[in-house]
């Protein structure tokens, strides 16, 4: 008898755990699913931005009116900072997304390891999409054997920001737009301002976004203009950060020397820029300058002050207009990769390449013209769209990019820690990047 | 039901008893009990099977093969990882930055965890109040902590504006490369000394009052009878936390992700950091499983080195 | 740690007071031990204070100097913000009901184990809990990538599975099962004696003898256990995608504008919303807290 109280109650116990278990399972939700009927899409993005955002589900409504077997299109928000750990993850993982944004420094390691699926089929073959219409300067990065793996659908060029307010109440004597005009927009000229405003405001001189004293691509806008790279070129001269082939490093070259030693004493010395953990907002009003992208100006909307732009200074080896990129490309492991191609076909044609110009100037070189982008970009003048955009996306680089971006990108920013305390030794932390990298660019 | 004296927690009879009786249930008590024990343990076991033991032997399958995430190829590598692992300029870093952390939490942990038991120890009023205070921070989540220092650390954030306040100049605490890693120390310590400061506390009441009143006929100034009765009665209390606290300091990885990301140049890059910046920063799993590895044996030796040494310096124990 | 029981006072009273110190001699000891004190509580209680003052800061002043160490105008507005434009609240449920589950679940299966190995005479029962006792030196660390590819495997990456059962079953529970069993190993043994005399089996003794005396140890497991999953943040940032199946911690350090740069104002508010009613209720029953947490060290 006691034997079957005590099966009753192991039972009985046997009986709560499972249920237990049950309604964790019912009331934890899941991921993507669909049937051959009800598919959806989901795209991860870097982008918080609340009108980009809306200006993505408007496209995505549109296209659903025309393809009603796709349930939903969902934009994945992930921090920018872990962006490409995160995406990897997922992509590792068995729920990987259909599309992705991609960042223009990990392009190589994507459309070489066939994580992608190739697009010119479904590009070429959509009816008026215009293929032909993207610029090869654009696509470059993105191509392999001559298919495109991801679309380029934001070739964005560093532009100089400032602040007029800021400006004045600093008493400067000359705006960038006046020593522009002067052939006078240099880098030491900047400095100086950017060291002005900060000694006679309480706010910061200049401010490379996104910088923080870690992602230190965003130091290619400054070191392009001595003529310096990373490692290889690609175009014309001061490309990017390693030698034409990618395997031999740059950092510890004579051009780059001489642009980091400016940027030192700048940081250091003249204080022209705010120091390492010192945070400061351009968009928020606290400093006078920022070299950033061009689509960062929605952010203006928020704080108005009078505000300009003008193209990157220019430093002994020229001026150098960098830009940085975005592919959107369709997982290979996705469950609905046509399906989600062909939505990809949708969201960058034409119509929609317009729309999307006032965020992401967009590769179709016919909308690459004032009229096109002024009306996407009503905050920029016709002057301004076209110094700092058309013309830096035609003479300009892209930032610097290789395989084993993840890899790289840790072992430089590493090795230039040292760089940023006043008394640092300039020459010996360049040769130290050298060092940690030389073995990884030789893969 | 009458009980026969067979049924009760005596030595088992050997089968053939059993069989000699013929009529006896066939579920005695040693098998109810053999299938009991099975049974309750069965999930546990199967757990420890699937999620601890076939890891830890997947670990160090993947540890000898290179996998990219990106394409999803794996292929067999050998030692490739164990090599690449001892030729990493960032190890010595690494191991640097994992001693003097590990060291120093558990010095200062432990340090400060014994003042405030023996503090709270006193026959004061209001003690309780302090004690809530001192382990308030444990029930507080561990994100928000960090969350809340790093916003405290920050160059021009609470710590420096107070410090400038009566005119000290802080350093850039977070990124220093000295006061990065004191900082993550600090961090964690106030976050956890309060467990190890209630279990001191607990210990340091199971001292006898009539030792310590002996000592002190005897002569014994306070810290005498410190250093004396109450050191070594506590022992087994300060071997368990001194355990618990340094395999818990190598398993610091939240913190140091919020805080630092390992930086500045590799100054804060524990060992458990520096697997996780390998196995998902860089996504190359074989590399961080290698690294897992070594994180595991070097607390399955600290450890067994601790347990072997308690002999040494414990007294009391039964 | 051995499984034998180390030295204790039979009786534990984890008091203000404690029965063998010395009264503090001296006028100035007092006073003295009074300020040592308060300025040791400092870094404890500081963050908590600067996290509840800065949440209610507008953006600009919250890194301002002087520092402001009480808000002029309290903007509530964080608050919803922090709600409004994230899912907080569904972050929120998931982090209880997932702590929730695995502490009900840990408390059962440790209990169980737990018993066995104190109890239960079985052949090999001795030689299964010291292997399973290395459970405590391994982090969860060193086991995720092998997790990561079974529970990809399984398919159910983005779920809440792998946060419930592997806690439950796996490494972390293994405490728990240490705590139990050295619990039971206290509880007299006339009691299952007399509780055979009444016919009960080894379920019913587990059930309606042991258990009931375990209660300080389950709450010690109790508590840590859910500790212990309301603060996981590794496994939630690599099992989990989607956000609105993230947990808190993770959850915690979304809070990035459009373009990766801390809201902090809003980022402290969520922390606080997460602090406040798990300190709320530690302060109402924070004896039983200790108590069970020393109990449970001693024992150990």
């Amino acid at each position: 008898m006691s034997t079957t109280r005590r099966r009753v109650r192991l039972a009985s116990a046997a009986v709560t755990v499972v249920t237990l278990l049950v309604a964790a399972l019912a009331a934890c939700s899941s991921g993507s699913g669909s049937s051959a009927k009800n598919i959806s899409l989901r795209m991860t993005v870097w982008s918080n931005d609340k009108s980009q955002n809306a200006l993505f589900n408007s496209i995505a409504a549109s296209y659903r009116q025309s393809h009603p077997e796709i349930s939903s299109i969902t934009f994945d928000y992930i921090p920018i900072d872990n962006y490409t750990t995160a995406l990897t993850t997922q992509i590792a993982g068995s729920n990987p997304p259909d599309l992705a944004w991609i960042l223009e420094r990990d392009a190589p390691d994507f459309v070489s390891s066939g994580a992608l699926t190739d697009l010119t089929p479904t590009l070429k073959g959509t009816s008026g999409y215009g293929y032909d219409d993207l610029a090869a300067s654009a696509t470059k990065l993105w191509e392999q054997n001559g298919k495109l793996f991801a679309y380029p659908f934001s070739t964005s060029p560093f532009g100089m920001f400032f602040n007029k307010d800021l400006l004045a109440k600093a008493g400067v004597s000359q705006t960038p737009e006046q020593l522009l005009a002067a052939h006078q927009w240099t880098w030491p000229n900047a400095i100086k301002i950017a060291a002005q405003v900060a000694a006679k405001t309480a706010k910061q001189g200049l401010v490379i976004r996104d910088w923080n004293y870690k992602t230190w691509i965003q130091l290619a806008s400054v070191w392009r203009a001595w003529g310096a790279q990373a490692w290889s070129a690609d175009e014309a001269w001061g490309a990017q950060a390693w030698s034409a082939d990618g395997k031999t490093c740059q950092f510890d070259s004579p051009q780059m020397q001489q642009a980091m030693s400016f940027l030192h004493s700048a940081i250091f010395t003249d204080k022209a820029l705010p120091g390492p953990g010192e945070t400061a907002d351009f968009f928020a009003g606290e400093s006078a300058l920022t070299v950033t992208q061009i689509s960062r100006a929605s952010l203006l909307a928020k704080h108005p002050f009078n505000w300009g732009i003008v193209p990157l200074p220019s430093g002994p080896a020229g001026s150098s207009q960098v830009i940085g990129q975005a592919g959107i490309g369709v997982m290979t492991k996705g469950q609905h990769k046509q399906q989600a191609a062909d939505f990809l076909a949708y969201f960058t044609n034409s119509a929609n390449s317009a729309k999307l110009a006032q965020y992401f100037p967009p590769a179709r070189k016919s909308q690459l013209t004032t009229t096109t982008l002024a009306k996407a970009n009503p905050l920029f003048t016709a002057q301004q769209l076209q110094s700092v955009v058309i013309d830096g996306i035609t003479t300009g680089s892209v930032l610097p990019s290789h395989q084993n971006s993840a890899k790289l990108s840790t072992l430089v920013q590493n090795a230039l820690d040292p760089l940023w305390t006043p008394n640092a030794n300039v020459d010996s932390v360049l040769k130290g990047v050298c060092q940690a990298i030389d073995p990884v660019l030789k893969q | 039901m009458t009980v026969t004296p067979s049924q009760t927690r005596t030595p088992p009879r050997p089968a053939a008893a059993a069989a000699r009786g013929g009529r006896r249930q066939y579920w005695t008590t040693r098998r109810r009990d053999v299938l009991s024990g099975w049974l309750f343990v069965l999930p546990q076991t199967l757990g420890f099977l699937a999620f601890v033991l076939y890891p830890l032997a997947a670990v160090v399958y993947y540890s000898f093969h290179t996998s990219n995430l990106l394409s999803g190829v794996t292929t067999y590598s050998g030692t490739k990882n164990y090599t690449q692992l001892a030729h990493d300029p960032a190890v010595p870093s690494v191991v640097r930055a994992t001693a003097l952390f590990c060291v120093g939490l558990v010095v200062f942990n432990i340090a400060l965890a014994l003042v405030l038991a023996l503090l709270l120890n006193q026959k004061l009023r209001g003690t309780t109040v302090f004690r809530t205070l001192f382990f308030s921070p444990v029930v507080i989540s561990l994100v928000a902590w960090t969350i809340t220092w790093n916003f405290l650390l920050q160059n021009n954030g609470g710590i420096n504006s107070l410090l400038r306040v009566i005119g000290v100049h802080g350093p850039n605490w977070l990124r220093g490369h000295d006061s990065a890693l004191i900082s993550v120390v600090i961090v964690q310590v106030f976050k956890n000394v309060g467990l190890n400061m209630v279990l001191f506390l607990a210990a340091l009441q199971g001292v006898p009052r009539s030792l310590l009143e002996a000592a002190d006929i005897d002569g014994a100034g306070p810290w005498r009878r410190f250093r004396s009765v109450i050191l070594p009665l506590i022992s087994p209390t300060t071997l368990l936390t001194t355990i618990v606290t340094i395999s818990g300091s190598l398993q610091v990885f939240a913190q140091i992700q919020i805080l630092t990301e390992g930086g500045p140049n590799n100054s804060t890059n524990v060992l458990v950091y520096f697997f996780y910046q390998q196995a998902f920063g860089n996504h190359d799993f074989g590399y961080g499983s290698a690294v897992a590895v070594v994180l595991f044996l070097i607390i399955l030796v600290l450890t067994s080195i601790q347990w072997r040494l308690r002999k040494r310096w414990v007294f009391y124990e039964s | 740690m051995s499984p034998e029981t180390l030295t204790a006072p039979a009786e534990l009273a984890v008091t203000g007071r404690s029965a063998n110190a010395p009264a503090p001699a001296g006028r100035w000891k007092k006073p003295l031990l009074y300020l040592v004190m308060l300025v040791l509580a400092v870094p404890f209680v500081f963050p908590t204070w600067w996290m509840i003052t800065s949440s209610l800061l507008p953006e600009n002043e919250v890194l301002s100097y002087p520092p402001k160490l009480f808000p002029t105008h309290p903007q509530w507005s964080n608050y919803r913000a922090a709600f409004a434009n994230y899912p907080l609240a569904h972050q929120y449920f998931n982090s209880l009901y997932i702590a929730a589950v695995v502490t009900v679940g840990t408390m059962v299966f440790a209990s169980l184990s737990g018993y066995a190995f104190a109890r239960i005479p079985f052949p090999g029962g001795q030689k299964l809990f010291l292997l399973i006792l290395t459970g405590l030196l391994i982090p969860s660390e060193v086991t995720i990538i092998p997790l990561f590819k079974l529970v990809d495997r399984l398919g159910l990456t983005d779920t809440h599975w792998p946060l419930i059962v592997i806690p439950i079953l796996g490494a972390p529970s293994v405490l728990g099962t240490f705590v139990m069993r050295q619990f039971f190993l206290t509880v007299p043994d006339e009691l299952e004696d007399a509780g055979r005399i009444d016919g009960l089996g080894r379920f019913g003794l587990y059930f309606r003898v042991a258990l009931p005396l375990a209660r300080p140890a389950l709450a010690a497991v109790a508590i840590f256990t859910f500790l212990n999953s309301w603060n996981m943040y590794l496994e939630p940032l690599v099992y989990e995608t989607d956000k609105r199946n993230f947990t808190l911690p993770v959850a915690l350090t979304q809070y990035t504008d459009a373009y990766g740069a801390h809201l902090w104002n809003i980022q402290l508010a969520a922390s606080v919303t997460t602090v406040v009613p798990v300190l709320i209720v530690f302060i109402v029953a924070q004896r039983h807290f200790v108590e069970g947490l020393a109990q449970a060290g001693l024992k150990g």
